[in-house]
């Protein structure tokens, strides 16, 4: 079977306008597709604005971006997917949309078309279900932000085939993404073993074990992380973390150890979201933390 | 205000009680010693490290609080037990600090340490100006089980094997996930090999059953990695080990 020379990205919000850049600048042509025409134009302007930034950086050549720029498409009419090798969809984390997608999708592409869906939270297995060869489909997760973070998890569904798995690697590692592979599991990897770190640090400040502050300093300076578990709150965005640990918790059928914890859910109740409501577990509308 | 170095023993066999010592060693404290009975009488500062058995740890307290000065101020490891359970152990109770110490103990930039109910103000600080004076940041916090970082790494470990027994994916796999995903310094396996699987399991299951949640249950597999002797990178065996075992077995019994 023949590698993917032409990509089609669904969906033009941050995930998909992200995914899209990452393709084009590694030389594919890419067609982005939207129903809402405006937001469509806004992602592509983004995209463009990105690759001049990487020129004035001297991240890339003025040469490569204006080539990335010729291979970006957009569209609203997804019937011109035709002839594209693979289908990345990054539409709303909602079935019924993805749905409708694959149904016409499963229509107007050939069969040789792969299909891929940047899920985070869904089964695998049901989108599958929307096309009639379901063994062409598999979970091709990015991280937040698209172009930066390198790891992609590709997540293999009940009836997903190993051929699908091994383009996918393949295109990932085309792109210069870092591939691993996954069951379709509940939070697959990253959402789910990332879970404890965020949900026991607030069981052992809410027990009063320890401070806010405390914790972030022991986890950096004992185990070498990053950031603290509450400062990266603040940076994700309490309810979006909030929102994965629902999602996880009620995915494992509430499996006590996924059981979201009562502060964070009230931090998002009093709209203290973190940096982007200027004050989450710490506060930054004043001073630069 | 200078602290003098004090006359420091270490009792526990283990990497962490190694690591201390290496440590101390290094920080020329010249009167350390490492499991010495006979050096226990003269200790001012005794380190006691067991984290894994009961009675073993009971047996260490019985033997510092017999062979010991009844005024030495004792540190002791509680990933398993609280401060304050370890502490009735002894004749003297207000004299012990509870603190966590994994494998690598003594590379860590900063040591947690916490009181039971009973330890008494002179003895707290003894215990903080030594760890300073080995060149360790402190962090006090209250006394439960596993304290802070042992604890979360414990749990986020625990996933990760969980992940790895249900074979969600490879464990290089889970590994690369955790490191280029969220930009974990380690994969969660092979800190797991790094800081001990046997005292990751110590830290759950202490939680387990001081606070009674099913949220702290160690993974089947671990159980059995500890059983098995697997604990990682001290005994040259671990998950990845594991993980090979595995896929050899499942070959060679498809040619049976």
């Amino acid at each position: 079977m023949e590698g993917v020379n032409k990509v089609a990205v669904i969906g033009s919000g941050t995930m998909g306008a992200g995914i899209a850049q990452v393709a084009i600048q590694n030389g594919y042509s890419s067609i982005l597709y939207d129903i809402d025409q405006q937001q469509l134009a806004k992602a592509k302007a983004q995209v463009f604005k990105r690759l001049e930034r990487l020129v004035e950086k001297g991240r890339i050549l003025d040469e490569e971006s204006i080539q990335a720029k010729e291979k970006l498409m957009v569209t609203t009419d997804l019937k011109s997917l035709e002839k594209v090798d693979l289908v990345i969809e990054a539409a709303p984390e909602k079935l019924d949309i993805k749905k409708s997608i694959f149904h016409q999708l499963n229509d107007i592409c050939s069969p040789e078309t792969l299909f891929a869906t940047n899920t985070s939270s869904l089964s695998i297995t049901e989108i599958a279900g929307y096309i009639q060869d379901p063994s062409r489909l598999a979970g091709f997760h990015f991280f937040n932000p698209a172009p930066l973070m390198p790891l992609v998890e590709i997540v293999q569904g009940i009836s997903t085939n190993q051929d699908t798995i091994n383009r996918l690697k393949d295109f990932a590692e085309k792109i210069h993404k870092y591939p691993v592979v996954c069951q379709d599991t509940p939070g697959f990897i990253v959402n789910r073993v990332a879970r404890p770190f965020y949900n026991e640090a607030l069981r052992i400040m809410n027990d009063q074990v320890a401070s806010v502050e405390q914790i972030d300093r022991i986890m950096k300076k004992a185990g070498g992380f990053k950031m603290g578990p509450f400062e990266l709150q603040d940076l994700i965005g309490i309810d979006i973390n909030l929102a994965t640990t629902r999602t996880v918790y009620s995915s494992f059928y509430g499996e006590n150890r996924f059981r979201p914890h009562y502060y964070q859910e009230r931090m998002v109740q009093a709209g203290r979201l973190g940096r982007k409501t200027e004050g989450g577990f710490y506060d930054y509308a004043s001073a630069e933390h | 205000m200078i602290m003098p170095q004090l006359n420091i023993s270490i009792i526990g066999r283990n990497q962490a009680a190694e690591s201390i010592f290496t440590l101390l060693k290094h920080n020329y404290f010249e009167s350390a010693s490492l499991n010495n009975d006979s050096q226990l009488a003269h200790a001012e500062l005794i380190i006691e490290t067991e984290n894994l058995e009961r009675h073993e740890k009971i047996n260490n307290l019985k033997r510092i609080d017999g062979l010991g000065s009844q005024g030495a101020t004792i540190l002791s490891s509680t990933l398993q037990w609280t401060a304050t359970e370890v502490a009735s152990w002894l004749t003297h109770p207000e004299r012990l600090v509870g603190f966590g110490a994994f494998a690598d103990v003594g590379q860590s930039q900063l040591i947690e340490i916490a009181p039971g109910l009973q330890t008494e103000p002179q003895h707290l600080q003894l215990a903080k100006d030594q760890l300073k004076l080995m060149g360790k940041e402190i962090e006090m916090v209250e006394d439960e089980a596993g304290l802070v970082y042992p604890r979360i790494l414990s749990l986020i470990i625990n996933e990760a094997i969980f992940a790895l027994a249900e074979g969600t994916a490879s464990a290089e796999d889970i590994d690369n996930a955790m490191k280029k995903g969220t930009n974990y310094p380690d994969g969660p396996l092979e800190w797991a090999e790094k800081v001990g699987i046997d005292n990751v399991y110590a830290v759950l299951n202490g939680l387990y059953r001081q606070l009674g949640e099913e949220r702290y249950r160690p993974a089947s597999l671990l159980r059995k990695l500890v059983y098995a002797g697997w604990t990682g990178r001290a005994s040259g065996k671990g998950l990845y080990y594991y993980e090979q075992q595995r896929l050899n077995h499942s070959s060679n019994y498809q040619n049976v």
